[in-house]
């Protein structure tokens, strides 16, 4: 039975897309009695039973009164899913070890308040949400990520029992949204002096700065650094970032070559990971170099830096 | 106050199954349903404590001496009282083991259950009330347990019951009704028993005669006797009181010479009730188990009230002949003083009639033409003079009033007669191929002793009031209005007669059609309905098919009319939407300026027009109240926008 069950649910999760967005429809709602249904009509079924010997015609309109409250269990249950919208949410990265968020964003646009639980594959402890007519909530489902690189989604299943308990209206969601496992940070003091620096930072002498992005207003910004022409168009403060440096900084460089040929991958990567994020505590900048892959100064460094970390390959 | 009791689902469910078992107080001995409910009092107590609940050490001394009581309070576990009995305590300790939210939907089904038990006593239009109310309350409950909001929670209970009611209606109506028990009769312990009283007085039938229970079921080995010809006797009342017949005497022995008929071997089982068990007329041996009393009656060598079966032969139309002392004679001629105008009107046939049989033949068609009327409702007699006050005014009556009558006016005219009670009629089971004779097919006829041939005579006068009677069965028999019967008490205003007859008559529809519909009603509609000729899989199916779609309007109409949400609320959902597919997450409490701060990094394009809509939907949404027309032209923008799709 529970081989069945596991087989019928593979074979049901295969036939399924993945999916950035999606609308709930008759295609994707299942429904089945729950526990409490199925014993609602064993109670209509002894009803009827006990009106067939006795012949109390009132009996069996009790044991029909039941079947068709089971009918309209049906509908309500199937209500509660049917139109309902839900979109992935990019997931933060964590690192090896810890939980990170599977978010996902449920619209609820009809008039309907809907009563709604979700969780990961089948075993997953279940997240409950109340959703109001015409309003969206995101939920986040927890998920241990054990080793470095991208985990996708988890299929997810939606179901809800409301409004009686009698029957449950669930469905298969299978996301197309990933969460990424950084390394595991381990201290490599030795390198994280500015001593042990190898290569040259550009050292920029001159007061005139390149131009690098646009970035958020911050308290402490100079006027001059306001850009004048967007605050004209969009009524929003924006400063103008520079790429170059405070006078007497200088770029560190994070390297796949500042350790020796018998340090293994994941412990290099480890320790980079850990240097990444004491330049970002001190505000270092940096510049982090892998096979194949060089990430240089630049807004979200921390972001993109850690990405490449959790997803490098060694070129084969 | 009460709405946060009500708050927690349990609380609910316990006041549910109360307001369920509540009309048990009248139907069971009081005290037991008293006892759980005290016990539910006490759980809700403990539940609004959040006290500890007492152990199950304690619980299951407590449950035995309380099915102790049951036993010695009505002697029984099984059947109607014993079983209600029995279910309501094990809702009441129950209702001490429950913990979790599954323990309380277990005790909600039970609730769900034990709606039906009033209904095994009383069918009459009040139960069906109470049965709606029943489930109004169960069905709230269970919103309330599955985490519905309190708010408006009635409303819904309310919404989902009227939703499933047609539903129910047409099942009721199209689900096959089986002429007999489901499972084949024979074989089951499920008979009750054959409920006849010791003595018969006005009324004493006609209650036996509404309940459908199953009295007893038979099988024939070959040939079988028509429906008219089944008459299956206990009892025989010989003592008359003015009101009520009685068993007083009986014959000590009986000497009978059967003759002609034809016979007719069957076999019987049923409970006995007093170590009696109905024969069919007449049965010329003995069954085994059991003798044959005087008067062909049976009664069992033991006594008990288990299922019994024999088989017998019986003579059909057979007569029955013995001889009859003087004493003997002078006994069932026996009146007490009373009724002279009925006494006159006896005499006054017996000359009019000659022999034994003429008299018989103007009794009959006396009844046949006299405006008597047969019905389960007849006017009270509450005179002296009981007969008379039947025979001249009232003139309504079951058959009991007929038999009566029509014994006292033997006796008044000279001749032995007495009344046997019994049942007459039954019901083929074709699935069981069994008849079954239930409760309501309870009657009383007479037996008159002729002199000229010395046979003891079978005449039943309510055939010849209502001749479908026998032909067909108690419920084709009773006239639905009787709007011409002259009703006792000529002083009766017209008003307060219509009320009456009105009243009547509704009483009378509802025995019929609610709880009276049968396989018969069924089929009879069926071919009215012209859905078949027969209720087979094929009809059936057809018929739910087409009731069942009918039935189901209301649920699609309540899908379509979905209320619809009003433009603007939709339109900034459809605008979050949109941005949320650019991954700008907006969540509720931003506000239009909010939401246009973290869509700055859209493409110019996008920006300038996500800005110009939001300031229209905040102008119409705070400044002034915006035209419908308005807003929807809004709405129309909105779907439009379609951002980063250059």
């Amino acid at each position: 039975m529970l081989l069945f069950r596991k087989s019928l649910q593979r074979w049901l999760l295969g036939r399924l897309p993945l999916q950035r967005a999606g609308r709930l429809g008759q295609k994707r709602i299942y429904l089945l009695p729950t526990r409490f249904g199925l014993l609602l009509l064993l109670v209509a079924l002894a009803v009827w039973v006990g009106a067939l010997n006795y012949a109390v015609s009132l009996a069996y309109a009790l044991a029909f009164w039941i079947i068709g409250l089971m009918l309209v269990a049906v509908l309500m249950a199937y209500r509660q899913l049917s139109g309902l919208s839900w979109t992935v949410l990019p997931g933060e990265g964590v690192f090896v070890g810890q939980h990170a968020d599977c978010r996902i964003r449920l619209d609820n646009d009809s008039a309907l308040a809907r009563r709604l639980q979700l969780r990961a594959g089948q075993e997953g402890e279940p997240l409950s949400c109340l959703l109001a007519a015409g309003s969206s909530q995101s939920l986040a489902l927890p998920l241990l990520l054990a080793r470095r690189g991208r985990h996708a989604y988890p299929a997810l299943q939606l179901w809800s029992t409301a409004p009686f308990g009698l029957m449950r209206a669930f469905a298969w969601l299978r996301p197309d949204g990933h969460v990424l496992a950084y390394p595991l940070p381990v201290p490599d003091r030795e390198r994280n002096d500015l001593h042990s620096e190898q290569g040259s930072g550009r050292q920029s002498g001159d007061d005139e700065e390149d131009f690098s992005h646009l970035a958020e207003y911050r308290q402490g910004d100079t006027p001059r650094q306001i850009a004048w022409s967007v605050l004209a168009r969009r009524d929003v403060l924006v400063s103008k970032r520079f790429a170059s440096q405070p006078r007497g900084q200088s770029i560190r460089q994070l390297a796949w070559q500042d350790y020796p040929a018998t340090v293994d991958v994941e412990s290099r990567l480890s320790r980079l990971c850990w240097r990444v994020q004491q330049c970002e505590k001190a505000g270092q900048h940096y510049r982090l170099h892998l096979p194949g892959v060089l990430i240089e100064p630049q807004p979200q460094q921390r972001e993109l830096a850690l990405a490449a970390l959790a997803e490098f390959q060694l070129p084969s | 106050m009460i709405r946060s009791l009500l708050r927690q689902g349990e609380m609910a469910v316990l006041l549910a199954v109360a307001l369920v078992i509540l009309p048990l107080l009248l139907l069971l001995p009081p005290w037991l349903p008293m006892l759980v409910l005290c016990m539910l009092a006490l759980r809700a107590v403990l539940l609004r404590r959040q006290a500890v609940l007492p152990s199950l050490y304690l619980l299951l001394p407590l449950l035995l001496l309380a099915i102790g009581g049951l036993w010695l309070s009505l002697n029984t576990l099984v059947g109607r009282e014993g079983g209600a009995a029995l279910l309501i305590l094990l809702l009441g300790f129950k209702s001490f083991e429950s913990r979790q939210q599954r323990d309380w939907q277990v005790l909600l089904a039970l609730g769900f259950f034990l709606a039906a038990m009033p209904l095994l006593f009383d069918q009459s239009p009040l139960a069906a009330v109470w049965l709606a109310i029943s489930l109004l309350a169960l069905t709230w409950a269970m919103l309330i347990l599955s985490g519905e909001m309190v708010e408006g929670s009635l409303r819904s209970a309310m919404q989902a019951l009227s939703l499933s009611l047609p539903l129910m209606l047409v099942l009721f109506v199209v689900m096959p009704r089986l002429p007999g028990p489901l499972w084949s009769m024979p074989h089951d312990q499920h008979v009750a028993g054959t409920g006849l009283s010791d003595s018969m007085e006005p009324g004493s039938i006609s209650q036996l005669v509404q309940q459908q229970e199953p009295a007893f079921s038979v099988v024939f080995a070959e040939r079988v006797p028509a429906v008219s010809e089944m008459y299956w006797r206990i009892m025989i009342f010989d003592d008359f009181d003015g009101r009520r017949w009685q068993n007083v005497r009986g014959l000590s022995s009986e000497t009978v010479r059967w003759q002609g008929g034809r016979l007719v071997s069957y076999s019987l089982t049923g409970k006995p009730s007093k170590a009696r068990l109905p024969l069919l007329e007449y049965t010329v041996t003995a069954p085994a188990g059991g003798v044959l009393e005087p008067g062909n009656l049976f009664k069992l060598a033991r006594d008990g009230d288990e299922l019994f079966r024999f088989q017998a032969e019986s003579l059909l139309a057979g007569h029955y002949r013995t001889v009859l002392s003087r004493a003997d004679q002078d006994f069932y001629r026996h009146l007490p003083p009373g009724n002279p105008a009925s006494r006159q009107l006896a005499l006054q046939w017996r000359a009019q009639g000659g022999d034994g049989a003429g008299f018989i033949r103007t009794a009959l068609q006396y009844f046949r033409l006299g405006g008597f009327a047969y019905t389960l409702q007849p006017p009270l007699l509450n005179s002296e003079d009981g007969i008379d006050q039947f025979m001249f005014s009232s003139r309504q009556g079951f058959c009991e009033h007929y038999a009566s009558a029509l014994a006292f006016m033997a006796r008044a005219a000279g001749m032995p007669a007495r009344i046997v009670t019994g049942y007459q009629g039954g019901q083929f089971n074709p699935v069981g191929q069994f008849w079954q004779v239930r409760s309501s097919d309870a009657h009383a006829w007479v037996e008159i002793w002729l002199a000229e041939s010395g046979e003891w005579l079978r005449v039943d006068p309510t055939a010849a009031v209502a001749p479908d009677r026998v032909a067909q069965g108690v419920s084709q028999s009773i006239p639905a209005m009787q709007p011409q019967l002259p009703v006792l008490g000529r002083s009766m205003p017209g008003w307060l007669l219509r009320v009456q007859q009105n009243w009547q008559a509704a009483g009378f529809a509802w025995q019929q059609w609610v709880v009276g519909y049968d396989a018969g009603k069924q089929l009879n509609l069926y071919r009215w309905l012209g859905l078949g000729d027969q209720v087979d899989s094929g009809t059936v199916l057809r018929a739910v098919l087409i009731g069942g779609s009918l039935a189901c309007l209301p649920l699609l109409l309540l899908w379509r009319r979905r209320p619809s949400v009003p433009p603007l609320q939709q339109g900034r959902h459809r605008l979050v939407q949109a941005l949320a597919a650019m991954g700008i997450v907006v969540v509720d409490s931003d506000g239009p300026l909010d939401i246009l701060n973290k869509a700055r990094r859209l493409p110019e394009p996008d920006y300038r027009q996500l800005k110009a809509l939001l300031k229209e939907y905040a102008a119409m949404r705070y400044r002034q109240p915006a035209a419908p027309q308005q807003a929807r032209q809004w709405l129309r923008r909105v779907k439009a926008f379609r951002p980063g799709r250059q």
